[in-house]
């Protein structure tokens, strides 16, 4: 039952989930669809962990699941819950369609960059590898295409977890300080963030990006 | 390497000191003691940055818990500049903070944050550039970037706001490009050196370097310096730094552009040693000439067209910057060393000059260089102080830019980049231009009517005299123990043979040699 | 690391060099009136030093020495040198540098008719800072020391000729720094390549260059030079910077500034042993052609300044000239060319201190407003007319001899090399048409009843006359000072 095929199953879900935020009507839904998605991820390291015996894995899920499954998106509901912009929900310069095909194109990409990287001991993983590196592509994607400010903050906690993944995959020994400190960092990310967000939200009355345009050249 | 608390204990200062502040209440009769405790941080960062820099030039290594803490020649440069610039323009703080919490664009709340996020800031700089770790290390930067978006936000304005938006924003995506490189490094280091604890380490990474998958490195090193490069200012990455620069209030512009800059690059500078050592030279080398001639080449242009002072001297840093991703790509002990000897120049020449603008925010109010006019005669001795560090910037001799800036121009030549070095010589001039301009605009001139005479206080020109003999003594002379530091960290970078290979005698020679290259410091003064 | 020889000639050189600059330090610090003193005293104090250097430097048979100062292994970085042609120079950047002071003191107050000043401290700073960095330049023996001086003589004359702040001023200003940065560009590529080739920058070095280097590096040194000096394409400054004060003029576009162009080529060629043709045939080339722009350019201007300006171009054009024939074997032409380094430099600085005289007297400059100056006030007469012949190269006076050693050089090289024949032929025609135009301006101005301007004049400061005096006796003594020097 347990294979390495479960954990690209499990990383080709993320990349439903991934979409799901970038696509999502209100920062209130994405930030469940970014906690859905943290707990898939959380799954694929308990996964990892049995299947490569590392016991440095049991514990990163366990920190990643406080941090990224409850506090960050809980983080999330607290700040962004407030900030609505009526005006703007889900505003995306492409229409969704081709957001979507923009995302396979990303995940072909990976694919293709991938296989061809030549890495020893990880020809099982290597699609779920090419997910999280196009995760952290999607990540960007998202910054790059929506227009709320809020969504930007989702795209940089989709690049982090890209980021944290590929680590999983490659490096599933690392020390657990190293994670608490990613997933540390990236809360602290979500909080400056939120707190940002909500006093330019008092200052401008929106959340637009094409708001944020007084400085120039 | 030497186990040593010190490195710990570099930290301990600020971190207590932000602490404390924070720990406050925020009250108008506390004002004096955010400050103390503001200047007890600065001041210890400073000792024990200079107590660490000692230990280093008598050729130590210092390393500290587990080895996740290493300070190297390499890192103890950047410490220093941290040390110095950020006791300097903390001390610069005081007097500002002050005239904005009078005038009002600051209250008092506000202004403990300030000094409480400064002291994080520096804390969480001084870890970047002592991480033996290398995720440790991005996890210290991208704490840079949270630690200090407040600070460039920190009036609150639309604009600021705006800024400080920008920089998270932008820093953060960058530099988590930082972190995916960052683990694809360890990633292979594992699967090279076995050992989970060892390999996450700079030191394992560069014994380890020649049997790391060439192209896993090179991806390494596109991601890094993407990533760091973003915050180092790069173009294109550098959309954010002429808003925070701008922004942010002049003490916090001078930190950004004199330190924090400079702490990217210190990331930017160990992949680029370990990638030498793994792939060779040529492909970082051909990336770091692209990346740090476009900067040149575009910062130069948009310096020109500035009318807003500190936007100016952003734009400037952008270009300066990429002089030194420059003398990195063109390589070789002189390239390398003439790069972080200009890492050293422009901290100390940027932070004059943002000062600077602080001190024309103080007396004008605006940064608008259409009218700021006659500075020398409104505030004669910021005015010079402005002059003279617009010339120094500009890369005129006595000062320490020159210096540098030549020492570049004779590594590309040498290396075969002549061409290449004259443009961006031309490039530069174009900056002359700019610089004189700022000069016969606005320092020189008659001043505008009903502006009261009389210069800023003495607490604000003070830091700006000393950051000002700094920039004259390495334009004289560079010290020795600069020298010395500045060459075996370019070992350290180049990978040259270490100093430990080769007879005694042999080391005095070399050294003198190539810190020759190193300090030339081309002026006569230097005999006296 | 440093040495500080013990020998006095080499202490005293450096002297020469610091003090200036130690004076302008002092000066920032000091007391606004305190200023035009300081700057008379310590431009004096310099002088006697380098008297002392030359005397002793004469007693001990004139001989041609390097002095290391800062290097590493093998690496010269800065040093000084010691021949007959580095010391005369000097004489006379330091000589006029002092006459330029003394003059300053009476040209900069409330009397003056064209600028009303107070003459404040800066512009005394900055004028001891680039009599300073001309000696510094002079006694370089490194292309790096050459080059820290070549740039600071850049900002120096940006502060200077930018003194009066009006947005024309200062432009000019920005214009002549900008052109002469990138102008040090040359010596930026001529230091890089022989540090690249040889591992030092001393100058002596480039004669070890093989030839294409060789080649390169000099032909990189006659592109700064050409900036500095003025030549075509690099010549636009200098007639803008007209804007400066007139004594700043005189120094900066007689005496040293401009001079600093031709010396580090003149230097580059003394230390190359032997350069290549190209180069020769580069230089001369160039400088004929900026001697028939400059020759063309007289005709239309009206300003004394603006006049003079052309006029500096064209002269310095001779000094290329001679240098670049120098190239081709001929000792004669590369002495000349040094000895109207040293006499165009005195004539020149009468000429335009008379201008400053006029102008300070009279209130304008304008020459076809000026008309029998000569019976107003005499002493104005027979200056100009002193300095109009020695410019344009009339016997008894300085500026003939050293052109007639260029001519002299240049048509014994035409023996060997027929093209040059063609270049000496255009050399005389302008040098006659130069003759010509003067000697209209002086029968214009000089004779005759006094125009309104002239008849309105105030009188001369007693400063301006001694300095007039001493540079007129100059112009008569100064080929005779240089040919016996040079031998």
């Amino acid at each position: 039952m347990l294979s390495f095929a479960l954990v690209n199953t499990l990383a080709g879900f993320l990349i439903v989930t991934s979409q799901s935020v970038i696509l999502a009507k209100t920062s209130k839904s994405a930030a469940k669809f970014y906690s859905l998605q943290s707990l898939l991820l959380v799954l694929i390291f308990l996964v990892l962990a049995r299947l490569q015996g590392a016991h440095e894995l049991y514990l990163w899920s366990a920190t990643a699941f406080v941090t990224k499954v409850v506090l960050l998106p809980l983080v999330m509901l607290k700040f962004f819950g407030k900030l609505v912009d009526p005006n703007l929900e889900a505003e995306s310069i492409l229409p969704p369609a081709a957001s979507v095909a923009l995302s396979a194109a990303v995940v072909i990409l990976c694919f293709v960059v991938v296989l061809g990287v030549s890495l020893p001991g990880s020809a099982d993983i290597k699609p779920a590898l090419a997910i999280s590196l196009a995760h952290f592509f999607l990540g960007l994607v998202c910054i790059v295409t929506q227009r709320n400010i809020l969504k930007q903050v989702f795209g940089y906690c989709l690049m982090e977890n890209g980021s944290h993944l590929t680590l999983a995959l490659l490096a599933p020994n690392a020390p657990e300080l190293v994670e608490v400190g990613i997933a540390t960092d990236a809360i602290f990310a979500v909080v400056v963030m939120g707190v940002l967000g909500t006093q330019i939200f008092r200052q401008l009355n929106t959340l637009d990006a094409r708001a944020l345009t007084t400085l120039k050249g | 390497m030497v186990s040593s608390s010190l490195p710990l204990y570099a930290l301990c200062g600020p971190l207590a000191a932000s602490a404390l502040i924070f720990a406050t209440p925020a009250r108008r009769a506390l004002l004096p003691l955010y400050e103390t405790l503001h200047v007890a941080s600065i001041a210890s960062a400073l000792a024990v940055a200079f107590k660490i820099a000692a230990d280093v030039v008598g050729g130590e290594t210092l390393s500290a818990y587990h080895d996740w803490f290493m300070v190297d020649a390499l890192g103890v440069i950047f410490l220093g500049l941290i040390g110095i610039v950020g006791f300097l323009t903390g001390a610069y703080s005081l007097s500002y903070i002050r005239h904005d919490l009078h005038a009002g664009a600051l209250d008092v709340k506000r202004a403990k944050l300030y000094y409480a996020l400064f002291s994080l800031f520096l804390a969480m700089m001084l870890l970047s550039v002592m991480a033996n770790n290398i995720i440790m290390m991005w996890v210290a930067i991208e704490a840079t970037t949270l630690g200090s978006a407040f600070l460039v936000g920190i009036y609150g304005k639309k604009s600021s706001l705006e800024a400080a938006w920008k920089y998270v924003i932008i820093c953060t995506v960058g530099v988590a490009f930082g972190l995916y490189g960052a683990v694809l490094a360890y990633a292979n280091s594992v699967a090279v050196a076995g050992d989970h604890h060892a390999a996450i380490l700079w030191t394992t990474l560069i014994e380890q370097a020649p049997h790391l998958d060439p192209t896993i490195v090179k991806l390494v090193f596109v991601f890094a310096l993407i990533g760091f490069g973003t915050k180092v200012g790069l173009f294109p990455m550098h959309a954010w730094l002429p808003d925070a620069h701008s922004e942010a209030p002049s003490p916090v512009s001078a930190l950004l552009s004199g330190v924090l800059l400079k702490c990217a690059l210190l990331a930017v500078i160990r992949y680029y040693a370990v990638t030498v050592r793994a792939v060779g030279p040529d492909f970082p080398q051909m990336l770091l000439l692209l990346l740090g001639g476009l900067s040149i080449a575009v910062a130069a242009m948009l310096f020109y067209v500035q009318q807003d002072l500190k936007r100016k001297l952003a734009y400037s840093s952008v270009e300066h910057v990429g002089l030194m991703a420059l003398g990195l790509g063109i390589g070789g002990p002189l390239g390398v060393g003439a790069a972080l000897l200009h890492a050293i120049n422009h901290s100390f020449a940027k932070a004059l000059l943002f000062c600077g603008s602080g001190n024309v925010l103080m007396k004008y109010g605006v940064r608008d260089l259409g009218s700021v006019k006659g500075m020398l005669r409104s505030a004669p001795i910021s005015g010079l102080l402005i002059m003279a560090g617009a010339l120094a910037l500009a890369g005129f001799p006595p000062f320490n830019v020159f210096v540098s800036e030549f020492l570049v121009f004779a590594a590309g030549v040498k290396g075969g980049h002549i061409w290449l070095m004259v443009i961006c010589a031309l490039f530069f001039t174009v900056t002359v231009g700019g610089l004189i301009q700022i000069i016969s605009g606005s320092v020189l001139g008659k001043c505008p009517e009903g502006l009261a005479k009389g210069d800023v206080g003495f607490a604000a020109l003070a830091p700006m005299v000393v950051l000002f003999g700094l920039v004259l003594a390495m334009g004289v002379a560079v010290p020795k123990p600069v020298a010395q530091l500045i060459q075996n960290a370019s070992a350290i970078v180049t990978g040259a043979p270490s100093v430990a290979l080769t007879a005694p005698w042999q080391i005095e020679a070399k050294a003198e040699r190539s810190s020759a290259v190193a300090a030339a410091a081309p002026s006569q003064e230097s005999q006296q | 690391m440093f040495n500080l020889a013990p020998d006095p000639l080499s202490s005293l050189a450096l002297t020469t060099v610091l003090l200036p600059f130690l004076g302008a330090a002092i000066i920032a610090l000091s007391p606004h009136a305190a200023g035009k003193w300081l700057c008379q005293i310590f431009s004096a104090a310099t002088l006697v030093v380098l008297l002392d250097l030359v005397f002793r430097f004469a007693q001990a048979g004139r001989p041609s020495l390097v002095f290391d100062l800062l290097s590493y292994g093998p690496t010269q970085i800065l040093g000084l040198t010691l021949d007959s042609v580095s010391v005369l120079v000097a004489v006379a950047v330091v000589g006029i540098g002092l006459l330029v002071a003394v003059y300053s003191a009476s040209y900069l107050n409330d009397g003056n008719r064209e600028h009303p000043d107070s003459g404040r401290k800066r512009y005394y700073a900055f004028l001891l800072a680039f009599i300073g960095a001309m000696s510094g330049l002079v006694f370089s023996s490194t292309v790096v020391g050459q080059l820290v001086f070549f740039e600071i003589t850049g900002a120096c004359s940006w502060a200077l000729i930018g003194y009066y702040e009006s947005p024309k001023a200062l432009r000019s200003a920005a214009k002549a720094l900008i052109v002469t940065h990138i102008a040090s560009l040359g010596l930026y590529v001529a230091a890089a390549l022989l540090f690249a080739e040889t591992g030092t920058f001393a100058l002596t070095a480039i004669a070890q260059l093989s030839p294409g280097a060789k080649t390169a590096v000099l032909l990189s040194i006659l592109f700064a030079a050409w900036g500095k000096s003025a030549q075509l394409p690099m010549h636009m400054w200098l007639p803008d910077a007209m804007e400066a004060p007139t004594p700043v003029s005189a120094y900066l576009h007689a005496a040293s500034m401009v001079k600093v162009g031709v010396y580090i080529f003149a230097r580059a060629l003394m230390s190359c042993g032997g350069a290549p043709e190209v180069v020769g045939w580069v230089g001369a080339t160039m400088a004929i052609v900026t001697l028939i722009y400059g020759f063309i350019m007289y005709l239309p201007q009206a300003d004394m300044k603006r006049l003079l300006a052309y006029s500096t171009i064209t002269q310095l054009a001779y000094i290329f000239l001679g240098l670049s024939l120098s190239v081709f074997g001929s000792e004669l032409a590369f002495k000349g060319a040094v000895a109207h380094i040293f006499n165009h430099a005195f004539a020149k600085t009468l000429f335009f201190l008379v201008a400053g005289s006029l102008a300070y007297t009279t209130g304008t400059r304008l020459l076809p407003s000026l008309r029998g100056i000569l019976s107003k006030s005499p002493m104005l007469g027979v200056a100009f007319v002193v300095a109009a012949l020695a410019i344009s190269g009339v016997p008894p006076f300085s500026g003939f001899f050293s052109k007639f050693a260029i001519f002299g050089g240049g048509f014994a090289t035409s023996q060997t090399h027929p093209l040059v024949y063609v270049l000496m032929g255009v050399a005389l025609l302008e040098s006659v048409g130069c003759f010509a135009w003067f000697l209209k301006w002086i029968g214009a101005v000089v004779p005759g009843e006094p125009s309104e301007a002239v008849k309105a004049a105030a009188p001369l400061p007693a400063g301006m006359k001694v300095v007039l005096v001493a540079l007129m006796v100059m112009s008569v003594l100064s080929s005779i000072i240089a040919a016996n020097w040079l031998g």
